[in-house]
C-alpha cells in the first residue's frame, strides 16, 4: 500500500473552475483505476485557485494477477482432417499464450469447435500504470474556457506552472504541454515564495499549512465562515447570508483574512438592495446587518493575505468602495428625476429579441395578457392593479442604476415607482412578477405580481416558440425550460384554475402579428400544440421527481388543461398506488381499457340500454356503476378525487365478475354493442382521474 | 510618488528586462491594445517585446472635467512581451514593488477577467489584478487577433496610470494628481477634458463624421487590397474605429446601425492582419533570428511549438475559402 499525490499548479484559477475541475480529475482518475484494476482506498482533494490537487490513499502497489480466457483459431483450421496432427494455426497460438499445444483446449461456439488458453495475466505495478492515468486526469479536464500559454499548444484553465506526482516517495513521470512532474510545490505566493519540496504525500496538506496555505476546501470554508462570523461579532453586526459569495470568495483566497470596512452613512438611504449589490458584484464583500436586518455601513473584505498594517489596506477597500457607491448614488438621484411612466417611450426603442419586437411591445402584451388571466381566474377586481403594474413592469431596465446592475431589475422597478407615488400594491407587483428569480426566491406573494409573472413567461414561450427558437437538447438560450416550470410552479401554487389551452390562444392570438415572416415546416405541429407538449414535458419532469413514472403518464394522459386539478388528480392517485389493493385494481382496469381501446370506434355513443343487459354479473355491474356515477360526477366537481376513486375503486369485483360471466365479444352485434358502452362507462369514471391503463401493474 | 515618476519607474523596469520602450503611437486609440505595437506584433510567430504609454481616448466617457473618477483621455503603461515568460506573474509583481506597492502591504490578487473586442476580432483570457479590492492592472493572454490564433501568445499588462497615481498619492480626485511637484493633473489636462467632452458630446458634426468615416474605411481597403501597404492601412482602420467612438459619443448611431459600424471596423482591422502576415512572411518573420527573449522561457516537454503553424499556413487559401464583403 502507498499514498499517491497529485497535484496541479497552476496561476490563479477563475474561482469558479476549481471544484468542477475537481469533479473531472477525480471522475477520471476512479474510472480509469476501475478499468486497469487498480484499488485504492480513499480518495481526498485539495483545491485553491492555485492549485488543484488529489491525495489517494491505500493505493496497491499492484494490480491483481488475472487469468484470461483468449480464443484461437477454429479447430477446423489449426488441424489436419485427423483432428490431431497441428497445423500453422495452431502451433502460433500455442507459441503466442506460451502454452504446449496439447495443453490448449477446445469450446464449441454457435461458430463451430474454437482453441482457448488460458492465460494468466500477471499484475503490473502501479508504479507503471500511473504516468497515462495522471496524464488524462490532466487533459480531461474540462474548464468552462482553456487557453494556450506561451508557445504551447496544449490548453488548460490558466497557465500550468507545476505538478507533483508522487507515489509514496517516488516521482510518477507526468508531462504536460512545458511542465514535467516533480515534487516540488509552493506555498502562498506572497508569505511563503520559496519552492517547497514534498517527500511523501503524507506531508502534503500540512507542509502547504506551513506555508500559508489552506489547502483543504471544507476546512478552509469553515474557516472563512467562522472568520467572517467572528469579525462581524466584533464589528458589532451579522454578516447577511449569502452563500454564493461564500463560494467565490473561498477560491479567490488560499487564506482567509477578513478585515472590517466602513463606509459613509449617509449612503444608507439608498436601497439596501442596491448596497449589498455594490459590495458583492464588483468587491465580493459581505455586507453587515444589526439585529434587525438592516444594513450598517459596514462590511468585510476577505484579503488573501494577512497584511503587516491592516489599516493601511483596509483604506484601500474603503476608497474603492467609496467611489462605486458615489455612482450608485448618482444613478438613483439621476433615475428618480424621471418618472417610470415617462420612460415607457424609450421602452419602445428597446430591443427585446429581434423578430418579437421592443420591450414597450412586449409591455402591452403582457398587460392585456395579465388582465385576461386575472378574469380567468376570478380576479376580476386587480385588474386596475394589474394593468397599471404590467405596463411599468420593464420600465426600470431604462434606468442607470439597472444599466449597472441587471440583477437590481424589478427592485429598482418597486423603489422607483414608490418614489412616483404609484400605489403600493403596484409597486410590489412591479417587482414580485420577476419571483421566482432563482433557487433562494419564494413564489409572489400577492396576485398581482404573480399574474403579470404568468403572463410574461407565457409570452416568451409563446413568442420565441413562434419564431422558431424552442430549446433543443441542452440548448435553452433563452431559458424557455425554467419559465416553464416557473409558471407552473406559480399556477399550482396559488391554485390558478384556468383553461390552459384558451390562455395560449390569447397569447399567440396577440403575437400572431409577428409570426407573418416567419418561415414554417409543413412537418411543424401547430404552435399551440407545442407550447402545450413542452409544458407537458417539464410537468412530466417535474412530477417524475416526487412521483412514479406510470402514475405521472396515467394522470397526463387525460389532460392538464386545468393544472390545478391535473396536480390534485396526481396527488389523490399516489395516494392509491401504494395500496396493496391497487395493483388488481389496475389490472382489472386495464383489461377494460383495452377492449374499449380495440372496440369503442365502432359503438355509436349512447347510453347502456339497462333492458338489453341479460346475464346476472351484467346486470349487477350496471347497476354498481349507475348508483356512482353522479356521485362521481359530483365529488370531481369539487375536486375531490381522493373521494371519486373511493367510489369507483369498489366496482372492481364487480368488473371482475362481469368478464368472468360473460363474453362481451359477441355474434350479437346489439348485445357486444351494449356491453362495449357498459364498459366505456366505467372507463369514463376511471378516466375523470387518470388513464389507469397506464399503470405498470406488478405481475 | 509623482505621476511623472510612475512612468518613469515602469519604464525603467521593463527596459532593464530587455523590452523595448516605443513611444505611445501617434493616431486616436481607445486603448494600448489597438496600436499597431500591441494589435500587430501581437500576431505570427516573431518575438515582440515593449512597453510604451498609450494616451487612449474614450469619447463617451468624456465628463468635461466634473467627474474625480473618468477622463476622455487617460493614459494607459502598455506592456506586451511575447511570447509569454513563464515568470511572467513574478515580472509583473516586480514591477509594482518597483513603484511602491509591497504584496505584504496590500493584498494583491488575480481576479478571472476575460477580454474581448468586437471592433478588433481579438479576445484574450486573464485577471484585473487587484489592489486592496481596487482594479490596477488589466493582465491578459491573447488567444485571438484580428480573427487569427495567437501563438505564441503574447501576455498583455495593460496598467491604469491616473488610478494607480491616485491610489499611491491618496488623492480622490485625478485631478489631484500630482505630475511633477507643484504640477497637477488638473493645470495639464483638465482644460482638454472640457473641450474635448463638449466636442465629443455636443458639437462634433455627426453629418461630417460619418462622411469621414467612409472616407477612412474606403482608404483602408484600397490600401491592403490595391496597394499591398497594411501598416498606412491600419492607421485608416484606427480612425474609422475613432470616428465610430465619436459618433456613439454624440448619440448618433441608432442600436440596429451599431452592430453594423462595428462589423464595418472589424472586416478592416482583419484585413490589416491579414496583409501584416503576409507581408511578414514575405520578409521571412526577420524578428525570429534575433532570439529576443524576456523573462524564462521553458522548452516544450510535449508536442510542438504552437508557433509551427506560421511555417504552414497559406494566406492565399484563407482568402478563396473567406471571401470578405
Amino acid at each position: 500500500m502507498a499514498e499517491l499525490l497529485f497535484e496541479l499548479g497552476s496561476e490563479e484559477l477563475p474561482a469558479r473552475f476549481v471544484v468542477p475541475a475537481l469533479d473531472d480529475i477525480e471522475k477520471n482518475f476512479r474510472e480509469q483505476c476501475a478499468a486497469l484494476n487498480i484499488t485504492f482506498a480513499e480518495v481526498k482533494r485539495f483545491g485553491t485557485p492555485r492549485r488543484l490537487a488529489l491525495l489517494v490513499t491505500g493505493v496497491a502497489e499492484k494490480t491483481d494477477d488475472v487469468t484470461k480466457e483468449v480464443q484461437g483459431p477454429s479447430v477446423r483450421a489449426a488441424f489436419e482432417a485427423d483432428g490431431k496432427t497441428p497445423k500453422t494455426p495452431a502451433i502460433k497460438f500455442a507459441e503466442s499464450v506460451k502454452l504446449p499445444v496439447d495443453q490448449l483446449k477446445r469450446v464449441t461456439t454457435p461458430k463451430g469447435e474454437y482453441l482457448v488458453a488460458n492465460v494468466e495475466e500477471k499484475g503490473r505495478r502501479t508504479f507503471e500504470l500511473l504516468p497515462d492515468v495522471l496524464n488524462v486526469c490532466v487533459r480531461k479536464i474540462n474548464f468552462a474556457k482553456q487557453m494556450r500559454w506561451g508557445d504551447v499548444e496544449q490548453s488548460f484553465g490558466r497557465p500550468l506552472q507545476w505538478i507533483v506526482a508522487l507515489l509514496g516517495s517516488e516521482v510518477v513521470p507526468v508531462t504536460f504541454s512545458d511542465v514535467k512532474s516533480g515534487r516540488t510545490t509552493f506555498g502562498h505566493r506572497f508569505l511563503a515564495p520559496a519552492a517547497i519540496t514534498i517527500d511523501t504525500p503524507g506531508g502534503y496538506e500540512a507542509a502547504l499549512e506551513k506555508a500559508h496555505v489552506v489547502a483543504d476546501l471544507t476546512k478552509r470554508r469553515a474557516m472563512l465562515v467562522e472568520r467572517v462570523a467572528s469579525a462581524a461579532k466584533k464589528a458589532g453586526g451579522t454578516v447577511l447570508t449569502d452563500e454564493a459569495l461564500v463560494d467565490q470568495v473561498l477560491n479567490l483566497v488560499e487564506l482567509p483574512n477578513p478585515v472590517v470596512g466602513t463606509f459613509e452613512a449617509r449612503h444608507l438611504d439608498l436601497p439596501p438592495e442596491v448596497l449589498i449589490q455594490e459590495m458583492k458584484s464588483h468587491q465580493r464583500y459581505f455586507t453587515l446587518t444589526d439585529a434587525a436586518g438592516k444594513v450598517l455601513p459596514k462590511f468585510i473584505a476577505v484579503s488573501n493575505t494577512p497584511v503587516k498594517d491592516e489599516a493601511l489596506s483596509v483604506r484601500g477597500y474603503e476608497r474603492v468602495l467609496r467611489s462605486r457607491l458615489a455612482d450608485g448614488r448618482f444613478f438613483f438621484d439621476e433615475d428618480r428625476k424621471s418618472s417610470l411612466h415617462s420612460r415607457l417611450a424609450k421602452l419602445e426603442r428597446r430591443s427585446w429579441i429581434d423578430k418579437l419586437g421592443s420591450m414597450a411591445e412586449k409591455s402591452h402584451r403582457i398587460q392585456s395578457l395579465a388582465s385576461y388571466l386575472a378574469k380567468a381566474v376570478g380576479k376580476a377586481n386587480l385588474v386596475t392593479t394589474v394593468e397599471r403594474a404590467a405596463l411599468l413592469c420593464k420600465a426600470d431596465l431604462q434606468t442607470g442604476m439597472v444599466g449597472e446592475f441587471p440583477e437590481l431589475q424589478g427592485v429598482m422597478g418597486r423603489e422607483y415607482a414608490l418614489h412616483d407615488k404609484e400605489p403600493g400594491d403596484v409597486a410590489l407587483a412591479i417587482f414580485e412578477h420577476y419571483l421566482p428569480r432563482g433557487a433562494g426566491d419564494g413564489l409572489p406573494t400577492q396576485d398581482a405580481g404573480a399574474l403579470i409573472g404568468l403572463a410574461d413567461r407565457l409570452d416568451s414561450l409563446c413568442g420565441l416558440f413562434g419564431i422558431g427558437k424552442k430549446p433543443t437538447g441542452a440548448k435553452d438560450d433563452f431559458a424557455l425550460r425554467r419559465a416553464a416550470i416557473t409558471f407552473i410552479r406559480i399556477v399550482t401554487g396559488r391554485g390558478y384554475r384556468f383553461s390552459l389551452s384558451a390562455a395560449i390562444d390569447q397569447a399567440l392570438a396577440q403575437l400572431e402579428p409577428k409570426f407573418t415572416d416567419v418561415k414554417k415546416k409543413p412537418t411543424d405541429a401547430p404552435l399551440k400544440e407545442q407550447v402545450l407538449e413542452f409544458i407537458r414535458g417539464r410537468l412530466e419532469s417535474t412530477w417524475r421527481e416526487t412521483h412514479r413514472p406510470d402514475v405521472v403518464d396515467a394522470v397526463l394522459a387525460v389532460g392538464f388543461d386545468d393544472l390545478v386539478a391535473a396536480q390534485l388528480r396526481l396527488e389523490a392517485i399516489s395516494k392509491y398506488v401504494g395500496q396493496s389493493d391497487f395493483a388488481p385494481l389496475a389490472a382489472t382496469f386495464k383489461r377494460v381499457a383495452n377492449i374499449v381501446g380495440k372496440e369503442a370506434k365502432d359503438v355509436t355513443r349512447q347510453p347502456v340500454d339497462g333492458a338489453r343487459l341479460i346475464a346476472a354479473v351484467e346486470k349487477t355491474l350496471f347497476s354498481q356503476v349507475s348508483t356512482i356515477d353522479a356521485a362521481v360526477m359530483a365529488a370531481v366537481k369539487v375536486d375531490d378525487y381522493v373521494g371519486a376513486l373511493a367510489k369507483v375503486v369498489p366496482l372492481k369485483p364487480f368488473v371482475d365478475a362481469f368478464f368472468d360471466g360473460v363474453m362481451v365479444i359477441s355474434d350479437d352485434a346489439a348485445l357486444k354493442e351494449n356491453r362495449v358502452r357498459l364498459l366505456m362507462q366505467i372507463a369514463a369514471l376511471f378516466g375523470t382521474v387518470a388513464d389507469f391503463s397506464k399503470i405498470q401493474a406488478p405481475e | 510618488m509623482y505621476f511623472q515618476d510612475l512612468i518613469l519607474t515602469l519604464q525603467n523596469h521593463w527596459a532593464k528586462l530587455g523590452c523595448i520602450v516605443t513611444q505611445g503611437y501617434d493616431t486616436e486609440v481607445g486603448a494600448g491594445t489597438m496600436a499597431p505595437y500591441t494589435f500587430l506584433r501581437a500576431l505570427g510567430p516573431e518575438p515582440w517585446n515593449v512597453a510604451y504609454v498609450q494616451p487612449s481616448r474614450r469619447p463617451a466617457d468624456g465628463r468635461f472635467g466634473e467627474n474625480p473618477n473618468r477622463l476622455f483621455q487617460h493614459h494607459q503603461f502598455q506592456v506586451i512581451l511575447k511570447p509569454a515568460p513563464k515568470n511572467v506573474q513574478q515580472l509583473y509583481l516586480d514591477s509594482i514593488r518597483a513603484f511602491g506597492i509591497d504584496p505584504l502591504e496590500h493584498d494583491i490578487r488575480f481576479v478571472e477577467d476575460d477580454w474581448e473586442s468586437p471592433t478588433l476580432g481579438a479576445s484574450g483570457l486573464g485577471w484585473e489584478v487587484w489592489c486592496d479590492g481596487m482594479e490596477i492592472t488589466q493582465f491578459t493572454y491573447f488567444q485571438k487577433c484580428g480573427g487569427y490564433d495567437c501563438k505564441p501568445v503574447a501576455a498583455e499588462l495593460t496598467y491604469g496610470l491616473e488610478r494607480i497615481a491616485m491610489y499611491l498619492q491618496g488623492v480622490d480626485s485625478l485631478y489631484d494628481i500630482e505630475w511633477v511637484k507643484g504640477v497637477k493633473y488638473r493645470e495639464v489636462f483638465h482644460e482638454n477634458e472640457v473641450e474635448m467632452s463638449q466636442y465629443a458630446q455636443r458639437d462634433s458634426d455627426a453629418e461630417q463624421l460619418e462622411m469621414l468615416f467612409k472616407s477612412y474605411e474606403t482608404e483602408c481597403k484600397r490600401l491592403i487590397v490595391e496597394k499591398q501597404l497594411p501598416l498606412p492601412a491600419y492607421d485608416f482602420a484606427l480612425k474609422c474605429s475613432h470616428t465610430f467612438n465619436l459618433l456613439d459619443a454624440r448619440g448618433a448611431i441608432s442600436v440596429t446601425d451599431r452592430a453594423g459600424y462595428i462589423k464595418r471596423v472589424r472586416d478592416n482591422a482583419a484585413l490589416c492582419a491579414e496583409g501584416y502576415l503576409k507581408m511578414r512572411q514575405k520578409l521571412d518573420w526577420p524578428l525570429c533570428k534575433t532570439g529576443w527573449a524576456v523573462g524564462e522561457q521553458l522548452p516544450m516537454h510535449e508536442g510542438k511549438p504552437a508557433s509551427d503553424m506560421w511555417k504552414t499556413i497559406s494566406f492565399e487559401k484563407k482568402e478563396k475559402e473567406a471571401p470578405r464583403g
